[in-house]
């Protein structure tokens, strides 16, 4: 406990140097303006500014870089409250309840409440992650190769299964995912594999350019071929931004609830902010003794939500730090990042890169403050952004994404790469088929194939080896529940005759 | 081919099925010495079978929209298209003609994909844009943007 309060205010001497509060300083006003605006996300941001932090330091990048994941949670409640557009996937669920009080004249109430309580939680979440990340980088050195593959498919198939859409889908796209993170020189032989005789895929299939084709171009492909412009803007009137203490007392223990639900989602590979706050929604509606006030109002459906996605976002750095294994697809973008500045992540990063392990968790906490202050003052400037037409919009977010990728490696071919994802990206839109599960087995693909080569090796080629180990075989088993459980669901459905609600 | 879901799972199986062989020729190698297509051989494989069930489940979904086409139903897919023409270009024209004089004829017609402006305020923004992010990009971030014919 003293040695961890002592780092903790060795990571606050790293976090409150000049050049890192200045880069979470733009990371979280980044963050907050892509959350408020609808269709750029902050997968896709990150990607755009990952070539421009090769310049910087890398302790600061990586506190930019992560500003940007936790302040987009901030910035998607403003719009989803304001005019039931949720600026990011994660704050999808603050549309139910949040519009429904701006229509009530209560968008300050709302707003406030979105901003407080995504400061406790973020608050709680450093904590957490600070206090839990350690032990359990001890703990993970004990994960072989066994271990390790056992987690990767672990946290593949709880990202499908919880992933919007058909799972059936989901884990199509992990396959896909896999083969595609696959392709270049192999690391044990020295052989290409799948490049097709083009260069740009010796080296493999580059992140960047992935995510900003298949989350940037794509998405606006899809608002190109919508004949109506997204101009309307619902000119809600607010007059108070604080909360009553009736909010308060109706908001502080779904704050509670959500921010230890969502940080534990969070740690749970393939879990996430998202799926935190439709879980954290359903746990207060299930609980509320007024349960029929959800969907029109009720503040306690924006105060949960709210706080367990900003929770998750804390809780999804301890998988990437100790383990090294991202738990969605922005930590897959991080754990990328990490690996081009040389620190790659494990259980030896604390002891190997402190200042950047203690640096980014101090750096979290000032940043949340920072959020707090930046969002409950600007959030009228916030509402003027939203009126920047799609028409004008558009190529902004086209132009940033082929500067994107050309300023990886000066090359024109990574420009083609991310038009193909992009084109990917839009028909897998159209066909109803998740990105997150393609990115996440994408960046797990390569580690995939070490650690079953590694296991098999160890074992004088017997798959036994993965189901033999303890730790191994209970995350299997958790593995084949969460497959089975769909199914186990549609049978008895079918035998009830009541049927199912 | 019917609804969405059988025409995609048909793609799907093939792309899996064409993984898998092409993971043969790589080399499976053994479970003693896995070879490079070994874990690309699995992806595919598992891919044409999930590809299979989808095929065979939305064989018997009764409510799916109707033909695979009707998703563009009331869509300006022309719109679509012609951004990735122009995008296409830009790729190729980046390198000769220059960082400035391609994105400035891309974001001039990009401008207009809507019909929102006309061409001349079209090109205005184009001009003000692409030298703002020439400027954050070449000079602030040092990006080493293509010169081309201006260079």
């Amino acid at each position: 406990m003293i040695e961890i309060s002592q780092q903790i205010l060795f990571g606050l001497g790293v976090a409150i140097q000049p050049v890192n509060l200045l880069f979470c300083f733009i990371g979280v006003l980044i963050g907050t303006l892509v959350g408020v605006l609808p269709g750029l996300g902050p997968v896709a941001a990150i990607s755009l500014l990952l070539p421009a932090t090769f310049h910087a330091p890398p302790v600061a990048s990586i506190i930019m870089l992560s500003g940007i994941y936790y302040g987009a949670m901030y910035g998607g409640s403003t719009t989803s409250v304001l005019v039931n557009i949720p600026g990011e996937a994660a704050s999808v669920v603050t549309t139910l309840d949040g519009y429904q009080m701006a229509r009530k004249g209560r968008a300050g109430a709302a707003l406030g409440i979105c901003a407080f309580g995504s400061f406790i939680a973020g608050t709680l979440g450093v904590v957490g992650l600070a206090f839990l990340a350690p032990p359990m980088a001890s703990m993970a050195l004990r994960f072989g190769p066994p271990e390790y593959f056992s987690l990767m498919i672990l946290g593949l198939t709880v990202l499908t299964f919880l992933a919007g859409g058909s799972m059936l889908k989901s884990l199509m796209m992990a396959c896909l995912g896999v083969f595609v993170g696959n392709i270049g020189f192999d690391l044990v032989s020295a052989q290409p594999r799948f490049t097709f005789g083009l260069d740009i895929l010796l080296d493999g299939v580059g992140l960047v350019p992935v995510v900003m084709g298949l989350f940037g171009i794509s998405e606006v492909l899809l608002n190109v071929e919508e004949s109506l412009s997204r101009q309307e803007v619902f000119d809600t009137k607010f007059e108070r931004l604080l909360p009553t203490l009736q909010d308060w007392r109706d908001s502080i223990w779904p704050m509670l609830r959500g921010s230890v639900l969502g940080f534990f989602l969070g740690i749970l590979p393939g879990g996430g902010a998202i799926i935190a706050s439709f879980v954290s929604y359903g746990v207060e509606k299930k609980i509320s003794r007024h349960p029929e006030e959800f969907g029109k109002g009720a503040i306690a459906g924006v105060a949960g939500p709210e706080s367990a996605n900003n929770a998750a976002t804390a809780g999804a750095f301890i998988p990437l730090f100790t383990l090294g294994i991202p738990s969605n697809a922005v930590m897959a973008i991080l754990l990328g990042a990490l690996m081009i500045y040389g620190m790659p992540p494990g259980p030896r990063l604390i002891t190997a890169h402190p200042q950047l392990f203690w640096g980014t968790i101090a750096s979290m906490y000032i940043g949340n403050i920072m959020l707090l202050v930046l969002n409950l003052p600007l959030i009228g400037l916030w509402v003027k952004m939203l009126k920047i037409p799609y028409p004008i919009l558009f190529p902004l977010i086209i132009l940033f994404c082929l500067i994107g990728a050309y300023s990886l490696n000066t090359n024109t071919g990574e420009i083609g790469l991310m038009i193909s994802f992009g084109i990917l990206g839009y028909l897998m839109k159209k066909f109803k088929y998740d990105g997150a599960p393609f990115v996440l087995a994408m960046v797990l693909g390569p580690l995939l194939d070490n650690s079953l080569r590694q296991s098999l090796l160890m074992s004088a080629g017997s798959g036994m080896i993965l189901f033999t180990r303890p730790i191994c075989l209970s995350i299997f088993v958790f593995v084949a529940a969460i497959l089975l459980i769909p199914i186990f669901k549609r049978q008895f459905s079918a035998k009830d005759p009541r049927g199912s609600k | 081919m019917r609804n969405p879901d059988q025409f995609s799972s048909l793609v799907w199986l093939w792309v899996g099925i064409a993984i898998a062989c092409s993971s043969l020729k790589y080399g499976f190698g053994s479970f003693h010495e896995p070879g490079i297509g070994f874990i690309t051989f699995f992806a595919g494989a598992f891919l044409a079978f999930l590809a299979l069930l989808l095929l065979v489940t939305s064989r018997r979904e009764q409510k799916m929209p109707g033909r695979f086409w009707n998703l563009w139903t009331g869509l300006d897919v022309k719109k679509v298209i012609y951004v990735l023409v122009l995008l296409a270009l830009y790729t190729f024209l980046l390198r000769p003609a220059g960082f400035l004089v391609s994105t400035f004829i891309l974001l001039s017609l990009l401008f207009r994909v809507k019909g929102a402006h006309n061409l001349a305020t079209a090109a205005l923004l184009s001009i003000l844009v692409t030298g703002v992010s020439y400027f954050v990009f070449e000079v602030w971030l040092q990006v080493q943007l293509p010169k081309g014919i201006v260079g």
